[in-house]
């Protein structure tokens, strides 16, 4: 499990983020909300090691994060940034596939991973073509799919962090993508996943953080963390909360 | 009876020669200017089969082929001329190149690239020896040092009337910046053995800027390496260049075309000849040795 | 499909070609051998005893001549292309070349500090003369590289872009130090020089040969074990650590390739460019990016484009030479502008 124990990062003078106590337990999602510069791009990646930590602890599996061998550790935690540089012309398969390398699974198996990760994704369609032709939206779905297969078929003591992977995605891949990452968590996996849109995180995570100027704002189940009060406060904006009438999770409606 | 015998002893006195001819190298490669010129002076133009880029006079060599720049000489490419020799100065090589030249079996003769008259003798005897001509260098090399002579005892008599003109000599690559000889090229030497002061004083060839030879201020200009010659030759200069246009040199119009040729790899045989018209353009009004006199 | 071709199937052939350009390299050159006497000096070579008409030339040629420079030929170019299949990957951008990291602008300098400062200095000792250029040379490139690397670590980390803009600058100030020793040489000097700048393969010899074969197929031999983590490399540097890569370390592990690779490449046989450029480009248009194909392929590719390359250098001015490096430019030129205009870059 991977835990973050009285987190405090700073930058410089500045403090981007601070008294940070969180958990991801196993087969939960958790959603990471705030404004931008909000800090939630910076606990992901002091989550992962990504950024050094100021003060404070990150463990997976009641070890230090930094002490774990790098194969060990790209077993148990995955990591999906919001955009990716990739400037070459591999194939699809073969993008996914690197996320696989940790792992002597064999090729065989490799290959059957990887077709099951890209449906997953909705983008079996995609395996042969060129990752360079693709569009934004399916870039994205093909990184999933890596990230996916680097942790398949997902179980207890596997974490997977996800910064905005629905950004560039339409409203149909934004509901299958995240339906595929609840998916992962129903067998066991933790997740942490960063999200703009309210309703999303609303209909698919079981704990929300709600960050504001690096600090927690709040922290729990979604209909305790979405309220009126707490969106006016941290992003200033009026709405109402219903219900969703099928679904019975907080519907966010702006003003 | 007797008609027989003298054709036997001159059938013998012939394979004597011709055998001797054959102790000689017959295939002749030069790298070297100087040495290219000596060896066509000495008779063997016929003998030679290959030629460095430095060997550009007399024209002839041109449909030799060449074997590149001395310093980067490919053994393959020499051996398919299947030479005897090879003669060049110490700057030849690569180094591994001429050890397969003489694994070979290729002789590698190296002569000295020196500007003086005992670094002359030496090459001369050489050459004289491996070409079969000993008697023919013996007198090319007593005629040069004896134009030398008279070369320098004509200057000591027109320093007497008139002083040394300061010198320049620019070197001109097709387009670049001139660059002047300096004190320790053949050029100074030529300059000086002609009566004249040779104004470089750095070493090898290097760009003075156009205030630096204003300073100067030379009285002759030598230029080496246009394409032009004579007058047109020094209106190019001076138009390209107006400062030396404005040199005492540039005012009096003393503009002399010299022949690149002359100023590398040591002394050749075209030497005595431009010394002469170096002094006769050094001292316009004394008496000197025309460039036809001496043999 | 991204890969033109199977992979498989093109390293056969590439390697097919590198056979017949080897043979090539042996076979043709300005002394025109019999075929038959050069199989004969070939098999004399390692070990049969059999005798031709031609026995001693044929033996002199083909033994102590072309053999030595087919065998440099074939270690410098793939030493180029891997060395440019390394730098492509490390900077993550197909545009990169050897160069960047200042190897090759080091190495000049070294170079020209051997050559000039020698005569400066009056000649060297005869024993150690033909050793000098090469070790200035390597110690050049090596010095250079490591400051560029020093500028581009910090905290630990190696930041590739300051590392980029580094290199930049240290091969503008050693091209600075080749101009004031260019300006300090003499005429025959600065000749000696300007032929080093341009590189060749002439003077190979089995004695100058075997300090870069060593480096040649250390190299050859250590890259294709890093060929996955070179793939990842390229999704990014957090996302190759996110899959378990010892990041920092593949990337000193990269700059130290190619500094020693180049480095030994430069000190035997000058500077010839394009090959680090112009070859992983291409093989990479033909067998894709997976390293782990891309790597063998441009080894192979390299040797044999440099044997072509050094065919035509010593064949189209025989009996002298081209110097090597501008034929490789002669090559790399129109076809980079062929890249460009099909807009593949």
């Amino acid at each position: 499990m991977l835990e973050a124990d009285n987190l405090l990062v700073r930058r410089g003078q500045r403090t981007v983020l601070a008294n940070i106590d969180i958990q991801l337990p196993p087969g939960q999602v958790l959603g990471v909300l705030g404004p931008n510069g909000a800090g939630k791009s910076t606990l992901l990646a002091a989550l992962c090691g990504e950024l050094p930590i100021t003060e404070g602890n990150v463990s997976l599996d009641q070890r230090k994060l930094a002490d774990w061998p790098g194969q060990e550790r790209a077993k148990r935690l995955a990591v999906l940034p919001q955009s990716s540089s990739l400037n070459f012309a591999f194939s699809v398969n073969e993008v996914v596939g690197m996320g696989r390398l940790p792992h002597a699974s064999g090729r065989v198996r490799d290959a059957e991973i990887v077709s099951e990760a890209l449906a997953a994704a909705d983008a079996l369609h995609l395996a042969q073509r060129s990752y360079l032709a693709l569009s934004g939206g399916e870039r994205q779905r093909v990184h999933l799919a890596r990230v996916l297969a680097q942790l398949w078929p997902g179980a207890e003591g596997q974490t997977l962090l996800l910064d905005e992977p629905t950004s560039m995605l339409d409203p149909l891949h934004q509901h299958t993508i995240l339906q595929a990452v609840r998916d992962f968590a129903e067998r066991g996996a933790a997740v942490m996943v960063i999200l703009h849109d309210l309703n999303l995180a609303a209909r698919y995570c079981d704990q929300l953080l709600l960050l504001q100027d690096g600090l927690p704002h709040a922290y729990g189940p979604p209909s305790e963390v979405l309220t009126a009060d707490a969106l006016a406060a941290v992003y200033g904006l009026q709405v109402l909360i219903h219900q969703h009438p099928e679904r019975g999770h907080p519907l966010i409606i702006a003003r | 009876m007797r008609k027989k015998i003298l054709l036997a002893c001159a059938g013998l006195l012939f394979s004597q020669l011709a055998s001797a001819s054959d102790a000689l190298p017959q295939r002749w490669v030069s790298a070297g200017g100087a040495f290219s010129e000596w060896v066509v002076a000495l008779g063997g133009e016929s003998k030679l089969v290959g030629v460095d880029s430095t060997s550009q006079y007399p024209r002839s060599l041109h449909s030799l082929p060449g074997i590149g720049y001395q310093r980067a000489l490919a053994a393959e490419g020499i051996l398919a001329l299947r030479p005897d020799i090879l003669v060049g100065s110490s700057e030849m090589g690569p180094p591994p190149v001429l050890e397969q030249l003489k694994a070979s079996g290729v002789r590698i003769e190296l002569l000295s690239a020196k500007a003086d008259v005992p670094a002359l003798q030496q090459n001369l005897t050489t050459l004289g020896q491996l070409l079969g001509q000993q008697n023919q260098a013996q007198a090319l090399l007593s005629n040069y040092q004896q134009r030398l002579q008279q070369q320098a005892a004509v200057v000591k008599q027109a320093r007497q009337q008139h002083p040394a003109p300061r010198v320049l000599l620019l070197l001109s690559h097709s387009g670049g910046n001139l660059q002047v000889a300096g004190k320790d090229t053949l050029a100074a030497w030529m300059i000086e053995q002609a009566g004249g002061q040779s104004l470089g004083e750095h070493t090898g060839y290097k760009p003075v800027s156009s205030e630096a030879m204003l300073a100067l201020d030379p009285q002759v200009i030598l230029l080496a390496g246009s394409r032009l010659q004579g007058d047109a030759a020094r209106n190019a200069l001076l138009e390209q260049n107006p400062v030396l246009a404005q040199t005492q040199a540039g005012r009096d119009g003393r503009v002399l075309v010299i022949d690149p040729t002359l100023l590398v790899g040591g002394l050749g045989p075209r030497v005595p000849d431009t010394l002469a018209t170096l002094t006769a353009a050094f001292y316009p009004h004394a008496k000197t040795l025309s460039a036809e006199a001496g043999q | 499909m991204t890969a033109i071709v199977r992979p498989r199937p093109m390293l056969l052939a590439l390697g097919l070609v590198l056979v017949l350009v080897v043979w090539l390299s042996l076979a043709l050159g300005p002394v025109s051998l019999p075929l038959g006497e050069t199989l004969k000096a070939g098999l004399r070579l390692i070990g049969l005893p059999l005798e031709g008409d031609a026995t001693q030339q044929a033996d002199l040629i083909l033994g102590q001549i072309r053999m030595p420079r087919t065998l440099l030929g074939i270690a410098v170019g793939a030493v180029l292309a891997l060395s440019g299949v390394a730098m492509q990957g490390l900077f993550r951008n197909p545009l990169a070349d050897p160069g960047l990291v200042g190897v090759s602008g080091g190495a000049a300098l070294g170079a020209a500090i051997a050559i000039v400062g020698g005569s400066l200095v009056g000649g060297l000792p005869a024993a150690i003369e033909p050793y000098v250029l090469s070790v200035c040379a390597f110690a050049g490139g090596l010095i250079v590289t490591a400051i560029v690397y020093r500028f581009g670590r910090s905290n630990g980390q190696t930041n590739v872009a300051t590392m980029l803009l580094a290199g930049v600058a240290m091969t503008a100030m050693a091209g600075a130090g080749v101009g004031l020793f260019t300006y300090l040489a003499d005429d025959a000097t600065l000749r000696t020089l300007t032929f080093w700048n341009l590189g060749s393969l002439n003077g190979a010899s089995y004695q100058r040969l075997w300090p870069l074969l060593i480096v040649a197929v250390a190299v050859a031999l250590w890259l294709p074990r890093r060929a996955a983590a070179l793939n990842a490399l390229l999704l990014g540097e957090s996302e190759a650590r996110h899959l378990g890569f010892d990041v920092e370390r593949i990337k000193l592990e990269l700059v130290l390739c190619t500094a020693l690779g180049v480095g030994a490449a430069v000190a035997a046989a000058g500077l010839i460019g394009f090959i680090g450029l112009v070859v992983p480009h291409l093989m990479r248009l033909l067998v894709g990016p997976d390293h782990r194909v891309l790597l063998p392929a441009s080894l192979l590719a390299g040797a044999g484009l440099l044997l072509l390359a050094d065919l035509i250098a010593r064949l189209l001015l025989a009996p002298a030479e081209l110097p090597i490096g501008i034929v490789t430019a002669l090559i790399g030129a129109p076809f980079f502008l062929f890249l460009l205009v099909r807009g593949r870059t």
